[in-house]
């Protein structure tokens, strides 16, 4: 088996990275865990962002600002077991994207201390690192190497690649002359022509047509249970309780609650019911308050 | 069955992988190393396709490789000529001669410029070693400077005398400028990341660099000048610039003594090497400080 599809960038980054936070594991070698996360945490700096520029720093160093900080993520602990399988829910901007992206290895944690073992394959995004004027199999060959699979694989696997995506003779055009839905199906097709270790999944499954949906499901399900452990980001919350035997509650980058998917979703769905309910009295205040003024 | 059986499986349990901090530059420096060979094959595509995109975005496609130095050439001998100064016949040889080797430059630092950042979903999406993208950039900017031994041909049927074997030093003199370049490519590719506005002012320092360098001028005519002749620091400065060094190796090899009078001679190897080190030291750092960053990407972009 070769080596560089058994060894995950991804994996080794995470803990080289934790580890830089702990030197030392909290928990026994002999537990037998997937993933092990531990008082996690991933903090923002303000300071940058995607719009930053030299004059504006310049003022910020010259005006004294302070750092303005934020916290996608805090005191997030668990312990994932192999065969088990977890589902993140949570309103949008709870952190569960970045829970993903911390156990890929894409982000590094702030805080804690984060293990995962195994090879890890995240379905993050469909498409990514796709050049439109390159042809279907130049793509295929190009996705396959940020992926970190090895070359000669991926180059056995483009047959099954192009055969799943079901691209016909445009498998040779350039991916500009791609319909969007012919594009997820390529994109899904790379990323899952490898069997993980541990399956990182984000809301990914609406790629293509109905037909193709249908296959994509079966693949997903297929994956799950082949995996030693999955980690799914959703807001199906059907999904959740057929497939899942875990969940956790993010909110505002805190585990609200940690158990069984139905009584978690049940908590989730009553929240955000909730929630929409004093979002309505607000609405409804503001309404009313000029009548009041008069 | 869905047709994916043959899969890619890692037989062996994954061992613990805690491997220790990791944060000193000389192991960061180790990482990079590993990264961009681990990675080569990524490399090798990532610098086919921005050769193939290159190659047929434009009508005149590949052409315009032969074009761009030649035209830009010919607008700065006009230039010299407008402003009435005296030159020699071969004065296009001396400009080209330098030209050539500074539009790679650029290209390849304005490339790399972007190369992070319009990588954006991607960094976000999948875990990989950034420093393959100006890696790439970089070394997909050579392809322009290869096409540009054409017109430098062409050039040198015109001026005939000049050819001679020293033309086989130009592989070894861009080879040193390459190592600088790549340098640069990394720390404005990373830099690019948190202060988006360098751009901008790359463009500007480009531009400023390129007239402050012996490009249009030779140190040896900046020697004559009064003001310089009284402060002699001025020249020490100018020859502290990696590209009067590199112009002036060019210059040796295909044109010949900046008097124009002497046939063309083997470059200053000792100031080639000194270059050579000092860029290798450039890129070391710029590396290291690309490392240290290259966590936060994903966070900023």
């Amino acid at each position: 088996m070769t080596t560089d599809v058994g060894q995950s960038p991804a994996a080794t980054s995470a803990t080289r990275d934790s580890s830089t936070v702990s030197q030392t594991i909290p928990v026994s070698a002999r537990d037998d865990y997937a993933i092990a996360i531990d008082d996690l945490g991933v903090r923002y700096n303000l300071r940058f962002n995607r719009k930053t520029t030299v004059r504006q720093s310049f003022a910020n160093v010259v005006l004294r600002r302070p750092p303005e900080q934020f916290w996608a993520l805090r005191n997030v602990s668990l312990r994932l077991a192999h065969g088990e399988s977890l589902a993140v829910i949570g309103p949008n901007g709870a952190g569960k994207s970045t829970f993903l992206q911390v156990l890929a290895g894409i982000m590094r944690p702030s805080e804690g201390f984060v293990d995962v073992r195994g090879q890890v394959s995240g379905l993050l995004g469909l498409g990514l690192g796709f050049d439109a004027d390159l042809s279907g199999v130049e793509n295929i060959l190009l996705g396959g190497a940020f992926l970190g699979f090895d070359d000669a694989r991926v180059r056995e696997l483009v047959p099954q690649i192009v055969e799943f995506a079901d691209l016909g003779q445009f498998i040779d055009a350039p991916i500009k002359t791609y319909s969007s839905g012919m594009r997820a199906r390529l994109g899904f097709s790379i990323a899952t022509a490898v069997d993980p270790d541990i399956l990182l999944l984000d809301e990914v499954l609406a790629a293509g047509d109905a037909n193709f949906r249908t296959k994509s499901k079966a693949r997903v399900i297929e994956l799950v249970s082949g995996a030693k452990a999955v980690v799914l980001v959703t807001h199906d919350m059907e999904w959740v309780r057929e497939y899942c035997n875990r969940a956790i509650l993010l909110e505002k980058g805190r585990v609200i609650l940690e158990g069984r998917p139905d009584e978690v979703t049940e908590l989730h769905l009553q929240r955000q019911a909730e929630e929409a309910e004093r979002r309505r009295a607000r609405a409804a205040q503001k309404g009313l308050d000029p009548l009041v003024a008069k | 069955m869905l047709p994916f059986s043959a899969m890619l499986h890692s037989e062996a349990q994954a061992p613990r992988r805690v491997v220790p901090a990791g944060s000193s530059s000389l192991s960061l420096l180790r990482q990079a190393i590993t990264d961009v060979v681990s990675r080569r094959r990524l490399i090798r595509y990532l610098v086919q396709a921005d050769m193939k995109k290159r190659g047929s975005d434009t009508f005149l496609g590949n052409l315009w490789w032969i074009l761009d130095p030649l035209l830009q050439m010919l607008v700065y001998v006009i230039f010299i000529y407008a402003i009435g100064r005296k030159t020699s016949n071969d004065y296009p040889l001396f400009i080209f001669a330098a030209l050539l080797p500074w539009k790679w430059f650029i290209a390849a630092i304005n490339d790399a410029t972007t190369s992070v950042i319009r990588q954006g979903n991607l960094i976000k999406g999948i875990a990989f070693p950034k420093l393959v993208l100006p890696v790439a950039t970089a070394t997909a900017g050579t392809v322009g400077f290869l096409w540009g031994m054409v017109p430098l041909g062409g050039l040198m049927l015109i001026y005939h005398d000049r050819i001679s074997l020293m033309l086989l030093w130009i592989p070894v003199i861009a080879g040193v400028q390459y190592v600088f370049t790549l340098a640069g490519a990394v720390f404005v590719s990373a830099a690019n990341v948190f202060f988006r506005d360098l751009g901008n002012a790359i463009t500007h320092l480009l531009r400023l660099w390129w007239f402050l360098s012996p490009g249009l001028f030779s140190l040896a005519a900046l020697s004559e000048i009064d003001f310089v002749k009284h402060h002699p620091i001025i020249l020490t400065i100018a020859s502290l610039n990696p590209f009067a060094t590199l112009f002036a190796a060019y210059r040796n090899v295909i044109y010949g003594t900046p008097d124009g009078v002497g046939k063309p001679l083997p470059p200053d190897l000792t100031a080639l090497a000194g270059l050579l080190l000092g860029s290798l030291v450039f890129l070391a750092l710029t590396v290291i400080f690309f490392k240290r960053v290259e966590p936060n990407f994903a966070k900023v972009l």
